[in-house]
């Protein structure tokens, strides 16, 4: 059993450095709590309860503020969810080499995301027949330009099937996968940037219950593990929003470029050599 | 413009502020149902340090779906069983259920308030996906 004075700060470390760069705490959080010889599905099934805390918490700032789109997010939450409850239940069946490979994959994923982050810029699209059925629109206030944008999402047939499979890596692996979110909402859905982070934070709250569930009946939530953690990983998230921007500092974003791709080599190298 | 065209103008704009008020009643949700679990799980953790010095809670949540897991941990709490592994499960309970209530309240919102068929069936598809999930074994 891993101590508390252990866990405690490197799940505050993992939610800081989640929230700050973006990524969400798990891409941090599991391969730490591996290192720290927690076993990896344990890592992963705490992970994903700890993401419904941070993703709910900053989800729930951002619909009062009218930012998120809540038709948006509940109907591509019908995807991920069942994708979500597919994955976890992969996980708990497969053998462990195979998860550290995956995740190192995913960490790899991260890391090119991050590399070419905020190179799309938005611009507003025609919208289709189907899309504008499920009624995929809307504004919000922007305080930076001081107006209210409009938008009008598009191909909703291309962004549900994708988002069964950023559920289904979420639940597989205990992430948030809200980086694999927003590049759908982005670039299929053709979301304006706010609109797309906020939304997808509503989405992985949901996403990450329907994991956890599956996780529960496992047996892979274990309270001595998930009390400091889950403390950690929402008091390191509420300090990694309020007190910095996001990656704007070019030595801060070369930081975590690294810090990712150490992680990525080492999760795939344990996978290899078991 | 006619009496129907200002009707229309008036309702659509009625209903945009009705969606709005989903947004803060979303919000409010979420934001209450984190605070409570953080509360639980913290006061749980504190309680453990008091009584033994330590901060280790060494149990098992063996094999239980969040239903019978709920009914298990109300029942400890009834027979005045209570202690810092009550406060923690109740935590992660209540985390649990945070979504789950949003949920629940978005298809109540759709069907009373903005009366929107197609996302009612939506969001009762999601409930109903979860509740499974919830009661699964």
């Amino acid at each position: 059993m891993v101590s508390f004075e252990l866990l405690f700060p490197v799940s505050v470390v993992a939610g800081f450095v989640g929230a700050m760069s973006g990524m969400g705490g798990g891409v941090v959080l599991i391969p730490a709590l591996t290192l720290l010889g927690v076993d990896i599905k344990h890592a992963i099934a705490v992970s994903i309860l700890s993401i419904i805390a941070t993703s709910s918490g900053s989800a729930s700032a951002y619909a009062r503020d009218h930012i998120t789109n809540l038709k948006v997010g509940m109907f591509l939450e019908m995807f991920t969810i069942v994708g979500a409850i597919v994955g976890a239940s992969i996980t708990i069946i497969s053998s462990t080499k195979p998860l550290y490979i995956a995740f190192g994959a995913v960490l790899l994923g991260s890391w090119a995301a991050l590399l070419f982050a905020g190179q799309a810029t938005w611009h507003a699209g025609k919208q289709d027949g189907f899309t504008r059925w499920l009624e995929l629109e809307g504004s919000y206030p922007d305080q930076a330009l001081g107006e209210t944008i409009s938008y009008k999402a598009r191909r909703a047939y291309f962004g549900a099937p994708a988002m069964f499979g950023a559920g289904m890596i979420a639940g597989l692996l205990g992430i948030g996968a809200g980086a694999v979110k927003v590049l759908i909402h982005d670039l299929i859905m053709g979301l304006p940037p706010k609109v797309s982070t906020t939304t997808s934070n509503l989405i992985i709250g949901v996403t990450a219950l329907a994991g956890t569930s599956v996780y529960l009946v496992a047996g892979l939530i274990d309270p001595g593990l998930a009390a400091p953690v889950v403390l950690g990983v929402v008091l390191g998230a509420f300090l990694g929003t309020r007190l910095l921007v996001r990656l704007t500092n070019q030595a801060i974003r070369r930081f975590f470029l690294i810090v990712l791709l150490v992680l990525a080599v080492e999760m795939i190298v344990r996978g290899i050599r078991g | 413009m006619d009496s129907s065209e200002l009707y229309a103008k008036a309702h659509q704009s009625h209903e945009a502020e009705l969606q709005l008020d989903m947004d803060v009643l979303v919000g409010y949700i979420l934001q209450i149902g984190v605070l409570l679990s953080m509360v639980l799980v913290a006061a749980g953790l504190l309680w453990t340090r008091l009584r033994s010095g330590g901060l280790v809670l060494n149990y098992q949540i063996t094999g239980m779906n969040l239903f019978e897991f709920v009914v298990y941990e109300v029942r400890l709490a009834l027979h005045g069983m209570l202690g810092p592994r009550l406060l923690v499960n109740l935590g992660i309970i209540a985390l649990m259920l945070t979504p789950f209530v949003r949920v629940a309240a978005s298809v109540v919102y759709f069907i009373a308030v903005l009366k929107n068929w197609k996302y009612t069936l939506f969001t009762a598809f999601v409930l109903t996906v979860l509740a499974y999930s919830l009661f699964l074994r």
